[in-house]
């Protein structure tokens, strides 16, 4: 699991460049939505780290709180579509999409 | 235009991504993914922008089957700099639109998609939010408690404190078991 939590802090560590460079150009917006991506990686890191030293946890604790996550934010994106809330879809479909990286990511770490 | 609406375009144009997404408008119509691909942006991140510019004015949206379109509103981008810069404050009262700026926070901090997360604990901002559910009901007209109940309910599951601190508030009169919204 350490090679899933270096990459999160990678991830955590690009974000943040990235959302730099994007104020730095002028991009105020886009710099907010890439500091939403950065925390998801962030959030996930923190949280896996938690629980990877946890006694009895590993990765079937991890893998069922990234699920949680998925379900909890599809169900935000749902709310926000459903009032036509379009700040609100861009946040949830960029934390989503960030999600399903990390989901990605940890299937070929853990296996699927 | 009237300044805030100046400031408001001024605002909206002052970054890179809404001034490339003008740039390719002037180049004819568009659609969400087109602009996305053109711009290397998502799709939810463009209707985002595409927002902010129909809000300022500067585009304008027509639905074509499953896609929306977007163009250029040409009459508000041709404006002249001066004409702007030259715009007029709005004649409302300020100490008014201040008010309004706070209301419209308090329930935005308060309210998500028409649910009261919390009971303010401050009287101003608890006596905004009650005014929000008292839109709910209509002036004058007498309600039944469990009607009362039944309409509170789905903004928050403590009717009954609701329901009491309204009548405290004076926004609802109770005569036995009807109320009647006042204000």
């Amino acid at each position: 699991m350490q090679e899933f939590i270096t990459y999160l802090s990678r991830k955590t560590e690009e974000g943040k460049a990235e959302t730099a460079s994007l104020l730095a150009d002028g991009r105020t917006d886009d710099a907010n939505f890439a500091k939403v991506r950065t925390n998801i990686y962030d959030i996930c890191r923190t949280v896996s780290q938690a629980l990877v030293s946890r006694p009895g946890a590993g990765t079937g604790a991890i893998r069922a709180q990234l699920e949680r996550f998925h379900t909890e934010w599809g169900a935000a994106l749902e709310k926000a579509k459903q009032h036509d809330n379009t700040h609100g879809i861009a946040v949830e479909e960029t934390k989503l999409a960030a999600l399903d990286d990390i989901i990605a990511h940890f299937q070929e770490v853990a296996g699927a | 235009m009237t300044q805030e609406n100046a400031l408001k375009l001024f605002k909206c144009l002052a970054d890179t991504s809404r001034l490339r997404i003008v740039q390719s408008l002037t180049q004819g119509e568009m659609y969400t993914e087109l602009l996305a691909e053109r711009l290397n942006l998502t799709p939810s991140t463009v209707s985002f922008h595409m927002k902010k510019l129909e809000e300022a004015g500067l585009a304008v949206s027509r639905k074509e089957q499953y896609y929306t379109v977007y163009s250029l509103n040409r009459e508000v981008l041709e404006k002249t700099l001066f004409e702007a810069a030259v715009s007029e404050p709005e004649q409302a009262d300020e100490q008014q639109k201040r008010e309004e700026e706070y209301r419209r926070k308090v329930i935005k901090a308060f309210f998500e998609y028409g649910k009261l997360r919390s009971i303010p604990v401050q009287r101003k901002k608890k006596l905004i939010c009650y005014e929000q559910i008292a839109a709910h009901f209509e002036i004058g007209k007498v309600y039944e408690e469990k009607e009362v109940n039944e309409i509170i309910l789905p903004i928050h599951e403590d009717y009954c404190t609701i329901r009491r601190d309204m009548i405290s508030e004076g926004i609802f009169r109770r005569d036995g078991s009807r109320y009647i919204r006042l204000k």
